[in-house]
């Protein structure tokens, strides 16, 4: 109870202080349509405005794997509810995922009904606005629901959905092309969905409003036909499971590995955690966006900043490893247990110490972070940036010693706070924006110790600091997560009821 | 000669959920051997008794032991010659049968390559061989109990606790782990099992108790209920208070 508490308390102060930027950005928004001319330059930015309206609303989603909560079409067929109810009741649901953008539209509303020189009804165009953009968002979030239960599109949808979210990077660092400058300075044409509604907004007669209402209906057919599809479809049979026989066997060789470093039972976890981390679509999924983001966002500022021996670049394989470590860490040490859900009971029924439970899934998870960086040094090698032999040797060192602290804190938040995760369900995740609103606060913390180490260096320049900081650095890491291992493992003995109750929870037809 | 020690032991044992209690006083001895069938109304408290039994939820007050060893206290001995079969047929979904086989041998102490081998073997015995490819995700539910009971057997324990282990079980299925039970009891070892399925018992177990609202209201030797007067069924459903005439709904 007590833990349920602490929870919930930093879940609703993470959750305030989030939509209370949304907020502010929502007065802000109604003071700036509050005074503003009714002109072409009001219909532009209202136009513009709704456009990133609509890009938000369809994309942030998909690309934080926050889509909030949703109907598990399974567990309601069997009863008598009309297809339509259900249709509406997932529409509600999908409100929760566009807090942001309802509470933006509502400060633009309220200025476009306190602007004198604009008829009230023009503020009406935002409501279809809004429904076609629930309509767009229930479609949407059905097809890629489909899309990515199928085995080997998954992968591959997050990597052309990553590329799409680094086009502001590169436009930024390579250039914004011309035609896109042009548009961007430019009225779009009046018969897209964010045209006609500012249109409709600025007194452009029925056209608009006929325009808007016939993409709402649009909007309808097209969410509403994706989640009759999905109603339909065989999301088991679309996974597959078997697949190449010679991929896993390799795979089978390749896991029983930790048998040549450690003895059982710690072996044995090991290679238990390391398969079903491998096979689970979620952890593959966040794998890849940690290595693709660490390389496609991150590069172009290594590559082009205006000093391209400053320290980013010189640091970037360090920069681009802790981005993979703050990544992984939700799909693994900060919920260890969290894929397991229900099983977890099996750590309680074999003669298994808990503390070698923990620490084969730490092992697992800086196993994997190892891995992810020697993938990106050697694309790094590949693209011949400046990496020599020692900043290879820090990037590494400076990971596992950070990995030292947020492993002790992983542990300790995975026995306080454990979640039952779905490891099918390759991207959905409610708590995405309040969990990332806490490592935003609780890493810095965490990266202290190594810091200094950087810290040294600078003051000091000398290497011999550095490396004599972080290895003070890991003792204390070390210290630090030992104790955590130990305190870790007492509490899921002493609260093993509570732990397993919050494993097997989450049943019910309303996923979050 | 000096009789073993009971393979269970319980005294005056509890187990309360706020106000309820789960398990009342429960005062068991199975002896050393037995083939035992533990029986009870949905909601007395079999389940609770053998979690309690096996370490998994610490009991509220009272005493446990398990082939001699106190349990909370030596859990990881204990736990290291026996063979469980929870009643759900939860597991670990990312792995194979063959996979989750070697990994429980291996907990339980066997050597890599045995664990590997035996795991094999029982896949092979339990009609799961042919799906060996195949995570437990898309195993059905008696597969998964199979595949339970094959955990169960591949360390070669001295007790077995069994929840419901033919639940979901195809008839093949069942008669292969009858079997199996019946031939673990010959080598010596002790089998508490709980089931809804009162023939089954009756046909399997030396010795049935009774629990009731967290309490053992009979215990018999199943010998005597063999040409009784009234059967395990009658019995069971006049100890737990069945037998009292209910109404009908007038809209059933």
């Amino acid at each position: 109870m007590r833990g349920r508490g602490a929870r919930t308390t930093i879940a609703v102060s993470l959750g305030t202080v989030w939509y209370g930027l949304w907020a502010f950005g929502s007065i802000l928004a109604a003071l700036l349509l509050a005074g503003a001319p009714a002109d072409e330059r009001l219909e532009r930015l209202l136009a513009h405005g709704l456009l990133g309206v609509c890009l938000y609303w369809q994309l942030i989603p998909i690309l934080t794997a926050s889509s909030g909560a949703s109907l598990d079409l399974r567990l309601l067929l069997p009863y008598p509810v009309p297809r339509r109810r259900l249709f509406a009741f997932e529409v509600l649901l999908r409100t929760t995922g566009s807090m942001e953008m309802l509470l933006v539209l509502a400060g633009g509303a309220v200025g476009l009904l306190a602007n004198p020189s604009l008829a009230w009804w023009g503020a009406a165009a935002l409501l279809p606005f809004a429904a076609m953009n629930l309509f767009a968002a229930v479609g949407l979030l059905q097809l890629l629901s489909r899309l990515l239960a199928r085995r080997y599109a998954r992968e591959a949808v997050f990597l052309a959905l990553v590329i799409l979210a680094a086009l502001p990077q590169l436009f930024l660092f390579f250039g914004t092309p011309g035609p896109l400058l042009a548009y961007l300075e430019s009225v779009p044409a009046p018969w897209l969905p964010w045209s006609a509604a500012a249109g409709a907004i600025t007194g452009g007669g029925a056209t608009p409003w006929a325009v808007l209402g016939a993409w709402l209906a649009l909007a309808l057919v097209f969410g509403r036909r994706q989640f009759e599809r999905s109603l339909r479809f065989d999301f088991a049979a679309a996974g597959g499971r078997a697949g190449s026989r010679f991929l896993a066997a390799r795979l089978d060789r390749l896991s029983r590995f930790p048998s040549l470093v450690f003895s059982d039972p710690l072996a044995a976890l090991l290679e238990k955690e390391l398969r079903s981390l491998a096979r689970s679509p979620r952890f593959r999924v966040v794998a890849i966006m940690g290595f693709t983001f660490g390389l496609i966002i991150w590069l172009p500022l290594a590559v082009q900043g205006p000093d391209r021996a400053g320290f980013f670049a010189r640091h970037y394989l360090t920069f681009v490893s802790l981005y993979a470590l703050l990544l992984l860490g939700e799909v693994s040490f900060w919920n260890s247990f969290g894929f397991d859900r229900a099983a977890a009971r099996w750590y309680y029924l074999l003669p298994a110490e808990l503390a070698p439970v923990l620490a084969a899934k730490n092992i697992a998870a800086v196993a994997a972070v190892c891995a992810e960086l020697a993938a990106i040094a050697t694309v790094c090698t590949l693209l011949r940036m400046p990496l020599s032999a020692d900043r290879v040797l820090e990037a590494y060192a400076v990971t596992l010693v950070l990995s030292l602290y947020v492993l002790a804190g992983g542990n300790l938040a995975s026995s306080r706070y454990p979640r039952p995760v779905n490891p099918r369900q390759a991207w959905r995740n409610a708590s995405g924006g309040r969990f990332q609103a806490m490592l935003l606060f609780l890493y810095p913390v965490l990266a202290a110790p190594v810091g200094l180490a950087f810290l040294g260096r600078y003051l000091f320049d000398s290497e011999a600091v550095f490396w004599a900081a972080l290895a003070a650095a890991a003792v204390l890491g070390g210290v630090a997560y030992r104790a955590s291992l130990q305190s870790a493992s007492a509490m899921l003995v002493r609260e093993r009821e509570r732990f397993l109750e919050a494993l097997a929870a989450g049943t019910g037809p309303i996923r979050t | 000669m000096v009789e073993a020690p009971p393979a269970i032991e319980t005294r005056a044992l509890r187990k309360v959920y706020g106000e309820k209690a789960a398990v009342d006083g429960l005062e068991l001895a199975v002896p050393a051997g037995c083939f035992y069938g533990f029986l009870g109304p949905n909601g007395a408290g079999k389940t609770t008794t053998i979690r309690m039994l096996v370490g998994a939820i610490p009991p509220t007050s009272g005493s446990i032991r398990v082939l001699g060893l106190p349990v909370p206290g030596k859990e990881v001995e204990v736990k290291r010659q026996i063979g469980i079969v929870p009643d759900e047929s939860t597991l670990f979904d990312h792995l194979t049968g063959p996979e989750f086989l070697e990994f429980a041998g291996r907990m339980y102490g066997l050597e890599p390559a045995l664990a590997r081998r035996r795991a094999a073997e029982l896949c092979e015995l339990f009609e799961l061989a042919a799906q060996s490819r195949k995570l437990i995700a898309d195993y059905s539910r008696g597969m998964r109990k199979r595949l339970a009971m094959a955990a169960a057997l591949i360390h070669g324990p001295r007790l077995f606790l069994l929840d419901e282990p033919f639940e979901g079980v195809d008839a093949v299925g069942a008669r292969l782990m009858k079997d199996l039970l019946l031939g673990q009891v010959r080598r010596g070892a002790t089998i508490f099992l709980t089931s809804h399925v009162l023939e089954v018992v009756e046909r399997l177990c030396d010795r049935v108790g009774i629990i009731h609202r967290g309490r053992l209201v009979m215990e018999a030797d199943t010998a005597d209920f063999r040409g009784a007067a009234e059967s395990l069924e009658e019995v069971f459903v006049r100890v737990v208070g069945g037998a009292r005439p209910r109404e009908t709904l007038d809209w059933l």
